[in-house]
């Protein structure tokens, strides 16, 4: 009935600005407070708009693993006992009102987040207090920070994922009473991007390039000029991005799901992602997708049983969750580690023997091995049937292997516990009634809600009367921190992208754990309320190990194992969140082909993605 | 006897109403739809039993969604549980509207000025944010049925208004005096003499309901907010533009729910316009005329 | 005097109950909401992020002091009147550390902007075509109308701007997909033909629902009047058909339309919600809808209490001028 536009509108951008020097930017939230760029107090701040105009010491590349220096230009050094931390900083960036950085700017910052408590976002102030007892000029170009105990990761606070501490003007802040209101409105930057214009109501935001761009650490870095003007816009779901792009007013998006990409392949005839063809979309952010069980709940008391989970486990198909429900745009991992390549040589690659080898005992003295490491070639396999090429070594695209479907051998690890199944073929609790689960989902997460949406059809083809309950994210959030649920689809990594994993394994610590009802992000632990002290040991051994280390990685390989001989938790897939853009004014972005630095523009890498981009013409 | 009499004024509706032919025809092909569901060869949240979203066919006359269900079979439970939420949204909701306005409306006086006064409070806080706040706070209890209750006992402010409005002015006629005096009791006053000026009022007040909660009901689907298992207007709504029925072409996915909602919504506003028609006393009156 | 102390005063006092009673019972309602604003914030913050769980404590401690959630819920409430009466709505929870009155004050001006004109032409629209339809019932334009009317009243209201969103801005790409206009606001021709673009889908989204309620509404009131004595005698006297419409008929269906008018401009401040989450329109509605979700207490009680005193006060004001337009309502 409807023929999808042969033709392009023209672009109606919120701005008055040349089509062909903006680069238009999705940032999937609006920023309320769009003129307020006090980074360092809790605030809506806009997910892009801190990497392109903030600058941290250094910045972790989310694709390569590297360490990439920002303000810094040598790594963090550490004495023996990991109590000081000395670092040298670059001395050819200035900030944009032509003072030159120095020594004396990273000092102030530090000092100034310990001694004002309302400058604690991301918990700095009351970090600095806790582990740096001074800090020491050594010379212009050079700082020694006295730590208060040793700590290895004490530069993990300077050293940008998403962010970190960022650089303060001394020459400007030194003279405003009150930092925590003050807005910032003004400058000066560090980056090589300026706020120029904002929505009133933060939808959008413009920036623009420094003209002594070279004098900021992308500069330097990249040595291109990138685009003159950066736009920032949250056009909202899906749809919405889709159609933002068919339309030529957006550049870049993320956060999709394979069927309206497949409108943006139809409707923007230059769009692509990460692989120029199938699967498309790039898996390689450091997070996973899984499901978790909420091992507070009362009514399932039998997620205590190991055997309970693994049934679970065996009773998913998933092959079919990959490719019926997620079009085969899916990167496997069998463990709370995500595939990517690097990860995937530290961890997956290592234990892939072990993996073949394992055994669960279905009955005294039945073992079963459920690790079946085909399950990639068998998709790849689907795929070729479906016309689609495979780019490369199956494992290399779809990931790890993961669990048979097993079916036969779910329904004797349940009875095993007392369960039955009734006339129909229904599964009945140890205490004889019906098993009901409820599997919890967000919406607003669209690779999370598909595989939710499987997991709940295939539980219920398996005989337990299942639901979904799916909610958008900050409900959906609030619900899985409460645990106010059976099963949900969380998503964590066990480790960094570099393979250390306390820094965000320690979490799972069961002295984190609340009551259900009560909120975990009070205490900083997870929703899935495990209280394995086994666990505890495990994060407590790992406080004091250095992350380079490698006996830090035998433990955490130690861990990955005894997680997954316990199916604490059904990791499914790799993030994907098929970041998408428009080749039509902008080339450069990196791909599979050219891995030039991550995609995740988001990240505070995101500025040397930006800073790489060159108009299609030249 | 009584059956008597309503065969005689459905014939007589069918023989001058246009618009009840018209909307009784509609809500009959509805009704047929509801009645179809209890014989659908699905269950309501059967998923990946059919091919996914196939463009209507013979296999399939309304096609197939992007969940893998029958587009037609799914439709039927979908008119049913919309019907219900509503039904029971518009039952609920008059029922307390009339009980409000004939207490506020007979008795006044104090107990007048109170429940006016909590009536007019209530009228003025804004439904739909309370609504949307409601619903998240009910999280995974949202059902069917507590869908139904919720809109129920969120739409009685604005009609228990108009009925007290009504009954005053019914009450302050000349044939209320002349009855009361003539001995008749009060209840039978009411029944004999107020309803069947209160009933055209209800019922195009019914249909005005309905509308409502049906126009919620898409809402706080579309939002994520109800039972997304349970299929209806809304909920299919929801899954069309999850799986982007539109930036796909598969028009036929929206197209189904969206134009079952429209015929039941225009079913009963025809035959409820039909009928007020009849009932109210004055075109009664040139009608009788009319027919002589 | 008696005038100010029988009628005047017990109008006032109504409305302030009115307008206690209904904030009241906002007051109470996002707080047993499951999304908690403090943990929120504490959410945003740990995105990406790893934090030292004492630090979490630390952080949250210094949110309840921030956002003014110390304190018993009773507590809190007085606290509120006291700031609410000096015209402090306090801080956004979600927005932090933006006000709620900076909140408001940057959506207010887009939502009276589309939804006041707006209402104002379907009001106008259905008054003038519903009485003439109802005046006129048997002619074909008005038959015409009257189906069609009806056929789009019912229609979900999420349903139609919905479908006139895909249709016009990727179908038929010719108006924009975001916000209320382009730039930076100007009393230059380029601003304000950008904000009557920007607007033109949503208002047109609301018009259409509108006008079909307004016609209907009309037109039942007008054949009503039509058959009324007054009308007959003067159609019998064989005035002017166009004098009896104008001066008879439209003269007494006008007063109820005209509440109707009033009461929809004093719900104005609620906004539109489900139109703005539609077009992307940057108004209250959606200031709203981001509230809710936050569990942003004082953004939701501020829009509240906005929405509450307008339709409060637009009621008050009918009431108090109501034995100005008609006669036959006495102060009584």
């Amino acid at each position: 009935m409807f023929s999808l536009p042969s033709f392009v509108g023209v672009a109606q951008l919120p701005v008055d600005v040349p089509r062909e020097e903006v680069f238009v930017v999705d940032v999937i939230i609006t920023a309320p407070v769009p003129h307020n760029h006090n980074f360092w107090i809790t605030g809506p701040h806009p997910l892009v708009t801190h990497a392109i105009m903030m600058e941290t010491l250094w910045i972790r590349d989310q694709e390569t693993g590297e360490r990439v220096m920002g303000a810094a230009i040598s790594d963090p050094m550490y004495n023996d006992d990991f109590t000081q931390m000395s670092v040298e900083l670059r001395d050819n960036i200035y900030w944009s009102d032509g003072v030159q950085f120095t020594a004396d700017d990273l000092i102030f910052t530090v000092e100034t987040l310990k001694a004002t408590p309302g400058l604690n976002a991301r918990g700095w102030h009351a970090n600095l207090n806790k582990s740096m007892a001074s800090v020491e000029k050594t010379g212009d170009f050079s700082v020694t920070f006295h730590l208060t105990e040793p700590t290895p990761r004490f530069h993990s606070l300077l050293e940008a994922r998403w962010g970190a501490i960022y650089m303060m003007p001394k020459h400007v802040f030194e003279n405003i009473d009150d930092l925590p209101a003050y807005t910032y409105t003004d400058g000066p930057y560090l980056g090589a991007y300026l706020p120029v214009e904002e929505d009133p109501s933060g939808v959008w935001q413009l920036f623009v390039r420094r003209d002594d761009w070279e004098r900021s650490p992308a500069g330097i870095i990249t040595g291109n000029p990138g685009p003159k003007y950066i736009l920032e816009i949250n056009y909202g779901g899906p749809d919405r991005k889709v159609i933002a792009m068919s339309r030529g007013e957006l550049d870049v998006y993320y956060d999709s799901d394979f069927e309206s990409f497949q409108s943006t392949l139809e409707t923007a005839p230059a769009a692509r992602s990460w692989y120029a063809g199938f699967p498309w979309g790039y898996m390689g952010e450091v997070s996973t997708r899984e499901l978790i069980f909420n091992f507070g709940s009362e009514t399932q008391p039998w997620f205590h049983e190991k055997d309970v989970r693994w049934a679970l486990a065996l009773a998913l198909d998933i092959q079919a969750v990959v490719t019926d429900y997620m079009g085969g745009t899916a990167k496997l991992t069998n463990m709370p580690v995500p595939t990517t390549p690097a990860l995937t040589a530290i961890y997956h690659d290592p234990m892939e023997e072990w993996f073949q080898n394992l055994e669960i005992e279905i009955e005294e003295g039945v073992m079963y091995k459920p690790y079946d490491a085909t399950i990639p070639d068998q998709i790849a396999a689907w795929a070729e049937s479906e016309g689609y090429e495979v780019p490369g070594d199956t494992r290399a695209v779809f990931g790890s292997g993961w669990w048979a479907h097993a079916p036969d051998v779910a329904d004797r690890l349940l009875m095993k516990h007392g369960f039955s199944r009734d006339d129909g073929g229904n599964w009945l609790t140890p205490d004889g009634n019906p098993w009901e689960l409820e599997v919890l989902s967000d919406t607003t997460s669209v690779q999370q809600f598909h595989f939710g949406n499987a997991a709940a059809d295939m539980w219920k083809d398996f005989g337990i009367d299942t639901s979904l309950a799916a909610h958008e994210r900050t409900l959906y959030t609030s619900t899985n921190e409460t645990g106010q649920f059976d099963i949900s689809g969380d998503w964590f990594s066990f480790t960094l992208v570099d393979g250390d994993a306390w820094p965000v394994f320690n979490i799972f610590h069961p002295d984190l754990v609340v009551p259900v009802g009560e909120d975990t992000r009070t205490t900083g632990g997870h929703a899935t309320r495990l209280t394995d002290p086994k666990i505890g040991e495990f994060i407590d051994a790992m406080v004091s190990i250095g992350p380079d280390d490698p006996s830090s990685f035998e433990l955490t390989t130690e861990m990955l194992k005894y997680w997954v001989e316990n199916m604490y938790s059904i990791p499914i897939v790799a993030f994907n969140k098929f970041v998408t853009w428009d080749e039509r004014y902008w080339t450069g972005f990196p791909t599979f082909e050219n891995p030039s630095s991550m995609p995740l523009y988001w990240f505070m890498g995101g500025k040397l993605t930006f800073q790489n981009l060159k108009p299609v013409d030249s | 006897m009584a059956s008597d009499v309503l065969r005689a004024t459905i014939r007589d509706l069918f023989r001058f109403s246009l618009s009840f032919r018209f909307g009784s025809i509609i809500l009959m092909f509805v009704g047929i739809l509801l009645l179809l569901s209890f014989f659908s060869p699905f269950e309501s949240d059967d998923r990946r039993v059919v091919p996914r979203n196939k463009p209507p066919s013979q296999e399939f006359i309304l096609g197939t969604t992007g969940n893998g269900q029958d587009g037609f079979w799914l439709l039927t439970f979908a008119i049913r549980n919309t019907l219900m939420v509503s039904g029971l949204a518009v039952l609920i909701g008059r029922s307390i509207a009339v009980m409000l306005g004939m207490i506020t409306g007979y008795l006044g006086g104090k107990t007048d000025r109170v429940i006016s006064s909590i009536v007019d409070s209530i009228i003025v806080i804004p439904r739909l944010p309370l609504l949307i706040l409601i619903a998240a706070i009910l999280q995974g209890e949202m059902t069917v049925l507590s869908l139904a209750l919720l809109l129920g006992i969120l739409d009685w402010a604005h009609p228990s208004k108009r009925y007290r409005a009504m009954i005053l002015s019914l009450r302050e006629r000349e044939f209320t005096h002349t009855a009361i005096f003539s001995g008749m009791n009060a209840v039978k006053v009411v029944v004999q003499e107020h309803l069947p000026f209160l009933i055209p009022l209800l019922l195009a007040d019914a249909v005005a309901g309905f509308l409502w909660a049906i126009g919620m009901e898409v809402t706080l689907s579309v939002l994520g907010l109800s039972d997304l298992s349970a299929p209806s207007i809304g909920t299919l709504i929801f899954w069309g533009n999850y799986h982007h029925a539109l930036l796909r072409g598969r028009v036929w996915i929206l197209a189904a729910p969206i134009a079952a909602s429209v015929l039941m919504v225009v079913g009963f506003y025809l035959v409820s316009l039909s009928l007020s028609e009849y009932l109210d006393p004055r075109t009664r009156l040139s009608r009788l005329t009319m027919e002589e | 005097m008696t005038l100010l102390k029988e009628f005047i005063l017990p109008r006032f006092v109504q409305w302030l109950i009115v307008i206690f009673v209904g904030v009241t019972i906002t007051f109470i309602i996002p707080r047993l909401s499951p999304v908690n604003p403090v943990n929120e914030a504490l959410a945003r913050v740990q995105m990406y992020q790893n934090i030292d769980p004492e630090a979490v404590q630390v952080m949250r401690a210094t949110l309840l002091d921030l956002y003014g959630l110390e304190g018993s819920v009773l507590e809190q409430y007085v606290n509120f009147w006291k700031r609410v009466l000096k015209g402090d709505l306090g801080p956004s929870l979600a927005s932090f550390p933006l006000s709620v009155n900076q909140l408001i004050g940057v959506s207010i001006g887009w939502t009276i902007g589309l939804l006041g004109t707006s209402i104002l032409i379907a009001w106008t629209l259905g008054v003038i075509l519903g009485s003439l339809a109802g005046y006129y019932p048997n002619r074909w334009w008005s038959e015409g109308l009257e189906k069609s009317l009806i056929t789009v009243y019912p229609v979900p209201y999420y349903i139609l701007a919905f479908v006139l969103l895909m249709a016009f801005t990727f179908y038929l790409p010719i108006f924009p997909l975001i916000g209320g206009a382009r730039g930076t606001a100007a009393f230059t021709w380029e601003y304000i033909s950008s904000v009557l673009h920007h607007g033109f889908l949503p208002a047109l989204s609301i018009v259409i629902g509108a006008t079909a309620h307004r016609f209907i509404m009309s037109k039942a009131l007008t054949t009503t009047e039509k058959s009324s004595d007054y009308v007959q005698y003067a159609q019998m006297a064989a005035l002017p058909e166009r004098k009896i419409l104008l001066f008879y008929v439209a003269r007494n269906t006008l007063l109820p339309q005209v509440t109707d008018l009033s009461l929809s401009l004093g719900a104005l401040f609620g906004g539109a919600l489900i139109a703005e989450f539609v077009f992307g329109y940057p108004g209250i509605g959606t200031t709203m809808y981001t509230a809710i979700n936050n569990g942003d207490y004082n953004a939701i009680m501020g829009i509240t209490l906005l929405s509450i005193v307008g339709i409060a006060t637009a009621s008050l004001l009918i009431d108090l001028m109501y034995p100005l337009i008609d006669p036959r309502v006495r102060y009584r």
